[in-house]
C-alpha cells in the first residue's frame, strides 16, 4: 500500500531595503530510501538567480546552491514535489530489536555492529558530538530513567520518545538555532528539533549511534473540519541504529515511529548538516525574518498556490 | 644591544653528531660551532653578534617585520631574530629532506583518501574517528579533487632533535602554513649583518623553494585557464602573521586579496577591481578553511567569500592548500604515520615523530592517563583548548581534572612524549608550583632544557615531488613551549652546501622573473585604492603639521620671553590660528586662561597671554599618538595603510616610516611637556629637542614622497595616493590661509606672520626673490593660490588631483558631482583677484577672501567625501540569512 503526496514549501523573506545580492542552498528536495521515492520535483527562485547548481553532498541528501544577483526586496524560494511513501501505516514498537543497549553499543565500539565497512564508518560518526548535540551533565541525568541496566534498544528509543513528548512542552518560539540542550532542559519547551536533538544527544552521549532526520509529517484536521492549506511546517525527528533493524526513525515531537505520514527530505548529524534553507545576503539595511508555508497533500489534492 | 647570547645550539648539527648507536649526545654538544662556515680567525667575536644583533633589530624595523595582530594599542611586536644562524651539515640535511619528501607525499595520499574513498577508514587503518571528530574535516567538500593531481600542495613540518641528537618531527602543518616569508626576510637580513660570514660560508639558498611555489600555483590551476590568475587571500591586517602573508604576496607577485574584494558570479571567482570584476583561478589560501566561505562553511565569517565552496565544485578555482586540509593537523595521525607508510607507500617512515598516543584507543588511553605526568597533552584540534598541557606541570587536581575530560571525550585527545636535546627527565626533581605540589606521583622531567628550539620545513609539491625548503624558520625559546606570540626568536637556518656545488649568488634574492601573470595594475581593488589614497593623505597630513610645528616653534623659541615685543605677538597669531588646539583649554591644569580670564586681567598684556599662562602643547602635537591631527597619529596611520598595501609598494617604503616613527618614539621618551608655567625653564621646555626631532620626521616624510615619486610606475595606484595628497595639501593651505589672512594687524606683525605661513609652504625662498619689497597679502594669495608652476599652490594642488583622479577607472558610480565640485574650485582660483580680496573692511578683516576661501573650503572637503563615496565603495558586510528554525507562516 502507498501513498503519494504533493508537497510545496515556500519560503518568502521581505526585506526593508534592495538585496543586491542573495547566495543562497538548500536541502529542500526529498531524497530517495527505503519506502520513499521522489517522483518529481522543481525548485522555484524568484528573482531568477544566476547561477544554480546542485549536488549531492556526503550524507547523500539532494542540495541547491543558488546565486541572486538581481537587486531585489523579496526573495521567495519555492519548491515543489510529487512523493510516493510505502512505509508501514502503522509500524509496531513492539517489533523493535530487543538487544540490550549496552551490547549494542559495545558492538559499535568495538567494530563488530555491522560487516559494511562504510556503513561502520557512518555509525561511528553517528556516535560523535556535532554543532548541535553535546554531552552534557543534564543530558546524562534525563536519560538516566530510560537508560536502565540491560534494556532491551527498542524499549530505550520507545520510552525516550515518550518521555520528551510528555515531560517537554511543545511551544513555537520558545527555542532558536542556538539553544542548547541545557537550556532546554531547563526551560522544559522547545520545538521538534530541540526534541530531535535532546534524543540523539541521550543516545550518543550511551555510545548509541544517532542522526538528524529533516522532512514533513501530513497534519489532519479535526474531524468534520477541512484542512488548511499551507499551514503544514518543517518537520525533524531522530534515525537510531538497532542491530538488526538497522536505523529506526522515531519522532519525540509527537512519540511515534516514523509511518507513511511522512516525507523525509534528507538527514545528517544535526540540524547543522540539513537545514532546509540557508543564505547569505548582501544589502545596506538589516535582513528579515522569514515566513514559510508548507503544504503536504495527497497528490490530486487542488493546487496549493 | 647587550642581549644574553645562547650558550647552546639545540639545533645546529651537532659537534659530535648522532652515530646511530644509542649513546645519544649530551647538551655539551650543542655549541656554536663556526668552524663549519669559517676559516679559523674568522669566527665573529661576541662583540660582533651584539653589534649584528643590534642591526638586524634595526632592520626589522625598518622592513616593518612584526608578529602579532595589530591591534590599535600596538598588539603586534616587533620580530624578533637571533643573527647567529642554525647550521646544518649537508648529510644530514640530506637525509632529513628524504624523510620531508617522503612525508609530504604520505600525507598528501591521507589526505587524498580521507576525502575521497576512505579506504583507510574502512580498512581501519587509521581509526575513522580520528578523522570524523577532527573539526578539520570538512564534510561539505567532500568528494572535490585539485587539478594537478596534488591535494597537499605547501606543508610545514616542526622538528625538534631528541635526545640522541636525531630530528623528530612534532607536528604538521597543512591548513595554511605560515613563516616561510619569515624564513626569507630572516635570511636577507642576517645574511646583510652578518655579510663576512655569510659570504665566507657555502650555503644553499631558499629561492628554488620560492619558484617552486609559484610553480606549483600554476599547477594548481583549473585547466581552461592558460594564464592562471593567482591572488593571496589574506586573514588581513588583523592577522597575527600579516607580515609573513604580505611579505610572500609580494614575493611570488601576487595580489594580496581579503574576502571583501572577492566575489562568486556564475560560478567563478572574481576580483573586485576599479573598473570591473577580474577573474581569479588560484587562491593561496592563508584564512582557514572553516572561515573561507559563510554560506557553506562558518555562517558569519567576514574573511571569506560565500559560494566560495560552490566555485571549487565547480572546478573553476583552486584553493592551496584545498579546503579540508587542516585535517591533517591532528596529532593522532603521528601515531599512525609510521604504518600509513608501509601500506601506502610500501615504505617504511623515514623521520620519526615524538612517541604520540591517541586517547581514542582503550590502550592509548590507558598509557596516558598513566603517565600524564611525564607526557605532553595535545587537544587533536589545534586552537580548542589553548594548546599544550605539560603534564609535570600541573598540580593533582587538574591532573585529575585533565584525565575525567579526556575520559569524557578520549577522541579529542592525544599523550605526547616530551622530546628534546636534553632528554626527558624521568627521575628528575618534581616541577610544579602552589600547595597541592603532588608528593609520590610527581615526577617529571625537570625542563625540556635550557631553552626549547624547534625547526619548521617547508615543502611544496613540484613536478611529480615535493621541493624541501634548504633551511626554514627556527625558533627558540625560554621556556618548553616554543610560539612566536609568547616571545619565541627566530633564527636563521643554515643549509652547508659542498663546495663542488656552485652556488648562484643571487639566488636568495627574490626571484626576479614573474612565472605567474600578475594581474594587471587597474585590477587593484577597492580597499588597496583607499589604502594607497589614505596613504598619501596621512602622508601629507603628517607633512603639513610638521613644517607647521617647526615654524611655530621656531617662533616661540625667538619670541616667547618678550610676549609684547612684533615678534611676541606674531607669535601669538601663529599659536591661535595654526596650532589652536596646542592652547590650552579653560579647564586644563587648573590655570585660568583664554579670554576670560584675560578680559579680567586689563593690565596684563592681552596679546601673550595664552602663551604665557600656559605653555601650549606643541610637543604634544608632533609626539601623542593617542591625539587625532598629532604627527604621531598620522604617521602611525601612514604605516597602517603602508601596511595594507604591503604588496604594492618597495620595502624601501618601511625603512623611513619605521624611522619616523622611532624618532618619534625617542623624543617622547626623553622628556615630558611641563604641565605649568612655573618657570622661564619650562617655557624653554616647550620645544627644546623638538626642532631636531621635527628635521628627521620630515626627512623621513621627504624620503616616503621621493619613494612615491620616482620608485612607483605611473598606474592607477599612484595615481591615488598623489591624489590624495593633493587634496589634503589643497585642504590644509586653504584652511590655514583662512586662519591667517583674513584678519589684519599690523604691518609689521603680518609681515612676519605672512613669512611664516610661507615657510610652512614651504615658498619663503620664491616670495623673497620674486618680491623684494617683501610679500603682503595679495602676493602672498598670488604665490600660494594662483601660481599654477609652484608645486605648494592651490592651483597646482588643483590640476594634479583632476589629472590624477582622470586616469583612475570608475565602475557604475557617477564622478560629476566630485568633478563638479572641484571645477567649481577651479573657478574660484581662476576668478580670484588677489588685490581685490585683500582690502580690508573697517571691521578690520578681509571679507571678500574669507568668503571665497570659505567656498573654497568646503567644495574641498565635499569634494574629497565624493572621491571616497565614487571610488572606494565596498558592498555593506554580508548577513546571514535568518534561520528557518521556527518560522512562522
Amino acid at each position: 500500500m502507498t501513498r503519494t503526496y504533493d508537497l510545496v514549501h515556500r519560503t518568502t523573506y521581505t526585506y526593508a531595503q534592495p538585496v543586491t545580492d542573495s547566495y543562497g542552498r538548500t536541502t529542500l528536495t526529498p531524497r530517495d530510501v527505503p519506502g520513499q521515492t521522489c517522483l518529481a520535483t522543481t525548485l522555484d527562485i524568484d528573482p531568477a538567480p544566476a547561477d544554480t547548481a546542485a549536488h549531492v553532498d556526503y550524507f547523500g541528501n539532494r542540495t541547491t546552491y543558488f546565486g541572486v544577483t538581481e537587486p531585489h526586496t523579496r526573495l521567495v524560494v519555492t519548491s515543489r514535489s510529487t512523493i510516493e511513501v510505502s512505509r508501514a501505516a502503522e509500524p509496531e514498537p513492539d517489533r523493535l530489536p530487543t538487544m540490550p543497549w549496552e551490547e549494542v553499543a559495545e558492538s559499535v565500539r568495538h567494530g563488530v555492529a555491522t560487516a559494511d565497512e562504510h556503513a561502520l564508518v557512518r555509525l561511528r560518526e553517528a556516535l560523535l558530538p556535532s554543532p548541535h548535540v553535546s554531552r552534557t551533565q543534564a543530558v546524562r541525568d534525563f536519560a538516566a530513567p530510560t537508560l536502565t541496566p540491560g534494556r532491551p534498544i527498542g524499549e530505550v528509543l520507545v520510552d525516550l520518545a515518550h518521555r520528551i513528548r510528555t515531560e517537554l512542552t511543545y511551544r513555537s518560539g520558545s527555542t532558536t538555532v542556538h539553544t542548547t540542550q541545557d537550556q532546554l532542559l531547563a526551560q522544559r519547551a522547545g520545538v521538534c528539533q530541540d526534541f530531535a536533538h535532546l534524543m540523539i544527544a541521550a543516545l550518543r552521549l550511551h555510545g548509541l549511534p544517532a542522526r538528524y532526520s529533516s522532512g514533513y509529517i501530513e497534519t489532519r484536521p479535526p474531524a468534520g473540519r477541512e484542512k488548511l492549506r499551507g499551514a503544514d511546517a518543517s518537520h525533524a525527528w531522530v534515525s537510531a541504529w538497532a542491530p538488526g533493524a538497522g536505523w529506526v526513525e522515531i519522532d519525540p515531537t509527537n512519540d511515534q515511529l516514523v509511518d507513511d505520514r511522512y516525507v523525509l527530505l534528507g538527514w545528517g548529524r544535526d540540524y547543522h548538516d540539513v537545514p532546509p534553507l540557508r543564505g547569505v545576503i548582501f544589502t545596506e539595511g538589516r535582513g528579515a525574518h522569514p515566513s514559510v508555508q508548507v503544504d503536504l497533500v495527497p497528490s490530486g489534492s487542488d493546487p496549493f498556490v | 644591544m647587550g642581549q644574553t647570547l645562547p650558550v647552546t645550539d639545540l639545533l645546529s648539527t651537532p659537534v659530535r653528531p648522532a652515530d646511530g648507536s644509542d649513546a645519544g649526545v649530551t647538551l655539551d654538544d650543542f655549541r656554536p660551532d663556526w668552524s663549519r662556515v669559517v676559516d679559523p680567525g674568522d669566527e665573529p667575536t661576541p662583540a660582533d653578534l651584539a653589534r649584528a644583533h643590534a642591526e638586524a633589530e634595526r632592520l626589522l624595523a625598518d622592513h616593518g617585520v612584526t608578529y602579532g595582530a595589530d591591534a590599535p594599542d600596538g598588539g603586534a611586536h616587533p620580530w624578533r631574530l637571533d643573527p647567529a644562524p642554525v647550521v646544518v651539515d649537508e648529510p644530514e640535511w640530506t637525509a632529513l629532506d628524504a624523510g620531508l619528501v617522503q612525508r609530504a607525499e604520505l600525507l598528501d595520499a591521507v589526505l587524498q583518501d580521507v576525502y575521497g574513498a576512505r579506504r583507510l577508514l574502512t580498512d581501519q587503518l587509521l581509526p575513522p574517528t580520528t578523522v570524523l571528530a577532527h573539526p578539520g574535516f570538512l564534510r561539505q567538500v567532500d568528494g572535490l579533487r585539485m587539478p594537478g593531481g596534488r591535494e597537499l600542495v605547501l606543508t610545514a613540518t616542526d622538528l625538534v632533535r631528541d635526545g640522541s641528537g636525531r630530528w623528530c618531527a612534532v607536528a604538521d602543518r597543512t591548513q595554511a602554513p605560515s613563516g616561510a616569508a619569515y624564513a626569507m626576510e630572516d635570511r636577507r637580513v642576517v645574511a646583510q649583518v652578518m655579510a663576512g660570514t655569510y659570504r665566507q660560508a657555502s650555503i644553499q639558498r631558499l629561492g628554488p623553494f620560492f619558484h617552486a611555489l609559484r610553480q606549483a600555483l600554476r599547477d594548481a590551476a583549473p585547466r581552461e585557464s592558460d594564464e592562471p590568475r593567482v591572488a593571496l587571500l589574506s586573514s588581513g591586517p588583523a592577522s597575527e602573521t600579516a607580515f609573513d602573508q604580505a611579505y610572500l604576496a609580494s614575493m611570488l607577485g601576487l595580489p594580496l586579496v581579503e574576502g571583501g574584494d572577492l566575489l562568486v558570479r556564475e560560478g567563478r571567482v572574481w576580483m573586485r577591481g576599479l573598473d570591473g570584476l577580474e577573474r581569479v583561478d588560484v587562491l593561496l589560501r592563508r584564512v582557514d578553511a572553516e572561515w573561507c566561505d559563510p554560506l557553506d562553511l562558518r555562517a558569519g565569517s567576514r574573511l571569506g567569500v560565500p559560494g566560495l565552496v560552490r566555485a571549487v565544485r565547480a572546478g573553476t578555482v583552486s584553493l592551496v592548500n584545498p579546503l579540508g586540509s587542516s585535517v591533517l593537523e591532528n596529532p593522532a595521525l603521528l601515531a599512525y604515520l609510521p604504518r600509513l607508510a608501509r601500506t601506502v607507500l610500501d615504505q617504511d617512515l623515514l623521520l620519526p615523530s615524538a612517541a604520540t598516543w591517541w586517547c581514542g584507543e582503550d590502550a592509548s588511553r590507558q598509557h596516558v592517563l598513566t603517565n600524564l605526568a611525564r607526557l605532553v597533552l595535545l587537544p587533536t584540534a589545534r586552537g580548542t583548548d589553548g594548546g599544550a598541557i605539560l603534564g609535570w606541570t600541573l598540580g593533582h587536581r587538574e591532573r585529575a581534572d585533565l584525565a575525567d575530560r579526556i575520559t569524557a571525550e578520549p577522541w579529542a585527545w592525544v599523550g605526547q612524549e616530551p622530546v628534546g636535546p636534553a632528554g626527558p627527565v624521568v627521575d628528575g626533581t618534581p616541577v610544579g608550583v602552589g600547595s597541592d605540589l603532588p608528593t609520590a606521583d610527581g615526577v617529571g622531567p625537570a625542563d625540556l632544557g635550557p631553552r626549547a628550539a624547534v625547526l619548521r620545513t617547508f615543502a611544496v609539491a613540484h613536478r611529480s615531488t615535493y621541493t624541501v625548503m634548504a633551511g626554514g624558520l627556527a625558533r627558540v625559546a625560554p621556556q618548553a613551549v616554543v610560539s612566536s606570540a609568547t616571545g619565541a626568536t627566530a633564527k636563521d637556518v643554515w643549509v652547508l652546501a659542498s663546495s663542488a656545488e656552485p652556488v648562484a649568488e643571487t639566488a636568495d634574492e627574490a626571484p626576479a622573473e614573474t612565472l605567474v601573470a600578475r594581474v594587471p595594475a587597474s585590477g587593484i581593488s577597492p580597499r588597496t585604492a583607499e589604502n594607497l589614497y589614505w596613504m598619501g593623505r596621512y602622508a601629507e597630513r603628517a607633512e603639513d603639521r610638521t613644517r607647521v610645528l617647526r615654524v611655530v616653534a621656531d617662533r616661540w623659541d625667538d619670541f616667547h620671553a618678550r610676549p609684547a615685543s612684533v615678534g611676541g605677538r606674531a607669535l601669538t597669531v601663529l599659536l591661535t590660528s595654526l596650532t589652536p588646539d596646542a592652547l590650552p583649554t579653560e579647564h586644563d591644569g587648573g590655570t585660568p586662561s583664554g579670554p576670560a580670564a584675560s578680559a579680567s586681567d586689563p593690565a596684563g598684556p592681552v596679546a601673550s597671554r595664552p602663551a604665557v599662562a600656559a605653555p601650549p602643547a606643541l610637543r604634544a602635537l608632533a609626539l601623542d599618538p593617542r591625539r587625532e591631527g598629532t604627527v604621531a597619529r598620522s604617521v602611525r596611520r601612514l604605516g597602517a595603510c603602508a601596511a595594507a598595501v604591503r604588496d604594492q609598494l618597495s620595502t624601501d617604503t618601511f625603512g623611513p616610516i619605521a624611522r619616523i616613527e622611532r624618532a618619534l618614539r625617542d623624543e617622547r621618551a626623553r622628556s615630558r611637556t611641563p604641565r605649568s608655567a612655573s618657570s622661564a625653564a619650562d617655557l624653554r621646555a616647550v620645544t627644546a629637542g623638538l626642532r631636531p626631532a621635527l628635521d628627521g620626521v620630515l626627512e623621513g616624510l621627504l624620503a616616503v614622497a621621493g619613494i612615491a615619486a620616482e620608485g612607483l610606475v605611473r598606474d592607477v595606484g599612484w595615481r591615488l595616493l598623489d591624489a590624495g595628497r593633493r587634496i589634503e595639501r589643497a585642504q590644509h593651505l586653504v584652511e590655514s590661509l583662512q586662519a591667517t589672512l583674513v584678519d589684519q594687524r599690523a604691518v609689521t606683525v603680518d609681515r612676519l606672520v605672512l613669512e611664516s605661513v610661507l615657510t610652512t609652504h614651504e615658498s619663503v625662498i620664491t616670495a623673497r626673490r620674486r618680491y623684494q619689497g617683501g610679500a603682503r597679502v595679495p602676493q602672498v594669495l598670488d604665490l600660494l593660490v594662483l601660481d599654477r608652476t609652484n608645486p605648494r599652490s592651490l592651483a597646482y594642488q588643483l590640476d594634479r588631483v583632476q589629472e590624477d583622479l582622470a586616469a583612475v577607472p570608475v565602475a557604475g558610480a557617477s564622478t560629476d558631482q566630485r568633478d563638479h565640485l572641484l571645477g567649481d574650485v577651479v573657478a574660484l582660483v581662476e576668478e580670484l583677484d588677489p588685490v581685490a580680496v585683500s582690502v580690508v573692511g573697517t571691521d578690520g578683516r578681509r571679507t571678500r577672501l574669507a568668503e571665497t576661501l570659505e567656498s573654497m573650503r568646503w567644495r574641498l572637503r565635499s569634494a574629497a567625501d565624493e572621491i571616497e563615496k565614487v571610488h572606494f565603495v565596498r558592498p555593506a558586510p554580508g548577513q546571514a540569512l535568518e534561520d528557518l528554525w521556527d518560522a512562522p507562516a
